[in-house]
């Protein structure tokens, strides 16, 4: 696959950033720093204020995966003894524990020292069981509460009122098992956890999502769009594993200010836009050609995926106390991107403000209310392909059948009910 | 050649057809309350003044009308029990939801979200409980905080307040269930088993339709014929791993001649510890947060612990474990339970449910086979 050039400068500097950091950590680490290995969805913030290097699990797997070298973690897991059809995204870095491959994307996976995750899910808590089992490596896990009735509209309520939405029992279960997690970090690391800190930390992460929540916007409102999703990942992702630091926060607001610039110089990622496209799911990370194939034959362009969009509307906590605040942030976060009726009204109201005109939804073996998101789009009148397939495993992956399947939907069911619409949006500035 | 004893028939009656058992408590006015995995705290339902039961899947089931709304990534004994509610069999006054297993949480979003959009309106009024099972303080505190939300619930929907002496009996009932269930172990794990695996599983299994005191009755029964059962011999099978809620994969492995003397999911030996002892909603709380292992909920550092227990008091030649397609944490715990259990171990992985699967009953003889060649067997 050729690589193409990145289209941001926000972008390159963030992979910079993180092959930079990346470095830092593993001399840090053969120092006898701790390292952490902590799950896309727990409060890294905790880590940010004390200072302990940690690594997000998804990420590593996404950097294996986009290297396409998935399947050689998967064997050793093979090998063994534990499954290598189960929770592939999260036990990819599981592997390195027991052998590394030759030649490993980015020298390979620093052993961690502390692994953090919550028991969602029957199985992907085993993969943090077996982490516990090995010698120097202490996994704490999160309880995952769930509540019996929810307020649809969380996307507004999260901010300000999130108390309410989320409600008091399970907010108390997760500040109480926050603050058992800085003891327990205490304790074995050594480091400090200073309140002081900790607030200036929840403060710029606020600050960095708001910048996100501007760059949503204005993408949104844009036609044509000024990058397509696949240019902005590593814009928005980076930040998103940093925040809570300086950096990150000035590199959300660089990337606010590059996409404006754009849309003031009426650049396009397509500039012959036909179809506005929605990705919903985790990235497909082994075919990121994927998400410009469809542009030169139907002028269809990705505009939205959710990690812009989360971070847009999913981190956002105010409030006086930043522990309840940070449990409130992690407290349903897969809620908001997996559970009804929170991921399905989400993702209208997200098809709607970003004007899309087709959906392609990620479906994969571990099909989270799928059906949902498909029938309450459909509802909408939003046509959806449904691609069932794993988003780091590919062996089951055929990448000329899907790009025909994806052509024909586009040429059958959105093309034709796109042109019946309403002339687009002029380009607006910022 | 053995009768079968009564006690075990009626047993057998009730588990084979547990749709109509519910049927005729529903004829007789009882108000029937579905529970969704083992983690619902039947006292308070009994309390409330009506019936619990726990709804099962069935592997013959259609379940398309399921996997349209749950896909087909998720376990199919939950689909197949969407299957049967999309179906309205059987019917309910009410179906409480627990948060035992990933698929049973799965299956409560599901039903809350068709009700909600009125995609399937004959669903029952549903709630979760949401109990919890990390082994620490603040978890018991939530899952406090759940239980009472269910107790006033319970209290609301049937218009019946849940006294002290309701309580109290409630748990009394229930707890002399599960004490005949403990003690049904001596019958299996005995060195000539007088209960084969799928009988115990039956016997069991049958609670689920049945009030506390009329299967505390019919255990005792049976146990008081001790005597008088038949007596079993063949290799002893340990049999971890995915839940059963029926006794299809029992039957097949029996068939061939051995005999599960243990097993470690909450549709069999696994239902009944600990007890709950106290009438309190504290200690209701401790006794779920609490309850035996299982493979959906337990830590694999547990699930070892629990094997090795398993096999010292049921003396197994072999453990099998058997991973149902879609049920994936039991495989995870598999490499740690061979090393605990001190027994030789084999997994069947990507089982169909309800199957067995040609390829099994090979692979057990031939570790029995290889077990004895080495002496590892008695």
């Amino acid at each position: 696959m050729a690589r193409r050039n990145k289209l941001l400068a926000s972008s390159i500097e963030a992979t910079r950033y993180q092959r930079e950091w990346f470095a830092g950590l593993r001399e840090a680490v053969a120092g006898g720093a701790p390292l952490a290995l902590v799950n896309a969805d727990a409060p890294q913030e905790i880590f940010r204020a004390m200072g302990i290097p940690y690594v997000v699990n998804q990420w590593w797997a996404s950097v294996v995966a986009a290297k396409r070298r998935t399947g050689e973690y998967l064997r050793t897991l093979r090998e063994n003894g534990y499954p290598d059809y189960s929770e592939q995204y999260s036990a990819t870095s599981l592997a390195s524990v027991f052998a590394e491959i030759p030649d490993p994307p980015w020298n390979g996976l620093p052993r961690p020292t502390i692994v953090l995750g919550d028991t969602t899910g029957d199985a992907s808590r085993k993969v943090f069981d077996i982490w516990d089992e090995q010698d120097g490596i202490a996994y704490y896990p999160l309880e995952s509460a769930a509540a019996d009735t929810v307020p649809v509209n969380w996307w507004e309520l999260m901010p300000d009122q999130w108390e309410t939405v989320i409600g008091t029992a399970r907010l108390d279960l997760m500040v109480a098992e926050l603050e058992g997690l800085v003891r327990f970090l205490e304790t074995t690391t050594g480091r400090v956890f200073r309140e002081s800190r900790f607030r200036e930390v929840m403060a710029l992460i606020n600050e960095q999502e708001e910048w996100n929540r501007r760059t949503r916007d204005l993408i949104a409102r844009t036609r044509p769009v000024p990058l397509r999703v696949d240019d902005s990942i590593s814009s928005v992702m980076v930040p998103q594993w940093h925040r809570g630091t300086v950096w990150a926060r000035d590199a959300a607001r660089r990337f606010h200010d590059e996409v404006a610039a754009r849309v003031a110089a009426g650049e396009a990622a397509c500039p012959g836009e036909r179809l506005r496209l929605m990705w919903i799911g985790r990235g497909l990370w082994y075919d990121m050609d994927f998400y410009r194939y469809f542009e030169e034959r139907h002028g269809a362009v990705f505009v939205w995926s959710m990690y812009l969009a989360i971070a847009a509307d999913g981190y956002i906590r105010h409030g006086d106390d930043p522990m309840r605040a940070l449990a409130a942030r992690f407290a349903a976060f897969s809620d908001q991107l997996y559970r009804p009726p929170w991921s399905n009204e989400w993702y209208l109201k997200e098809a709607r403000l970003h004007q899309v005109d087709g959906v392609v939804h990620l479906v994969g073996e571990d099909a989270r209310s799928g059906w949902f998101i498909t029938e309450t789009l459909e509802r909408a009148g939003i046509p959806v392909f449904e691609l069932r397939v794993d988003n780091v495993d590919q062996r089951a992956y055929d990448l000329t059948t899907v790009r025909a399947a994806v052509d024909d939907w586009l040429t059958d069911r959105v093309a034709g009910r796109a042109s019946k619409k309403p002339s687009p949006h002029t380009p607006s500035a910022p | 050649m053995s009768t079968t004893p009564a006690a075990l028939k009626e047993l057998r009656d009730a588990y084979d057809d547990r749709p109509a058992a519910i049927r005729r408590r529903r004829a007789a006015g009882a108000p029937v309350v579905g529970c969704v995995g083992a983690d619902v705290p039947v006292e308070l339902v009994t309390a409330a003044g009506a019936l619990p039961v726990r709804l099962a899947g069935d592997p013959a089931r259609d379940r398309a009308a399921a996997d349209r709304y749950l896909g087909t990534g998720l376990d199919p004994a939950a689909r197949s029990i969407l299957a049967g509610l999309l179906s309205g069999e059987p019917e309910l006054d009410l179906l409480l939801i627990s948060n035992d297993c990933a698929a049973s949480l799965r299956l409560f979003y599901t039903v809350r979200e068709l009700r909600r959009l009125g995609v399937e309106p004959s669903l029952p009024r549903t709630h979760l409980v949401d109990v919890l099972h990390l082994p620490h303080r603040t978890t018991t505190r939530y899952n406090r905080v759940r239980l009472a939300e269910t107790k006033e619930l319970l209290e609301r929907w049937s218009g019946r307040r849940i006294g002290e002496s309701e309580l109290a009996k409630a748990v009394r009932q229930h707890d002399e269930a599960r004490r005949r269930i403990l003690a049904l172990r001596r019958l299996r794990t005995a060195d000539r088993p007088a209960l084969r695996g799928e009988d115990a599983l039956v016997a069991i299994g049958a609670g689920a339709v049945l009030t506390p005191e009329e299967h505390a009755a019919l255990l005792d029964r049976l146990m008081l014929a001790d005597a008088g059962l038949p007596r079993y011999d063949g290799p002893r099978l340990y049999l971890t791993g995915s839940a059963h809620d029926g006794p299809e994969v029992y039957r097949a492995i029996e068939a061939a001649g051995y005999l599960i003397v243990a097993d470690d999911h909450d549709w069999g030996d696994a239902l009944a510890g600990p007890l709950v002892g106290e009438p309190t909603l504290d200690a209701l709380a401790e006794r779920y947060q609490y309850r035996a292992p299982t493979a959906a909920r337990s830590s694999v550092r547990v699930r070892a612990d629990q094997t090795a227990a398993t096999v010292e008091r049921s003396h197994p030649d072999l453990l099998v474990c058997y991973v149902r397609d879609r049920d994936e944490a039991p495989a995870w715990d598999f490499p740690a339970q061979r090393r605990a259990a001190g027994v030789p171990a084999v997994i069947l992985e990507h089982r169909r449910y309800g199957e067995l699967g040609e390829d099994a009953l090979p692979i057990i003889a031939d570790a029995l086979r290889t077990a004895r060649q080495n002496g590892e067997t008695g």
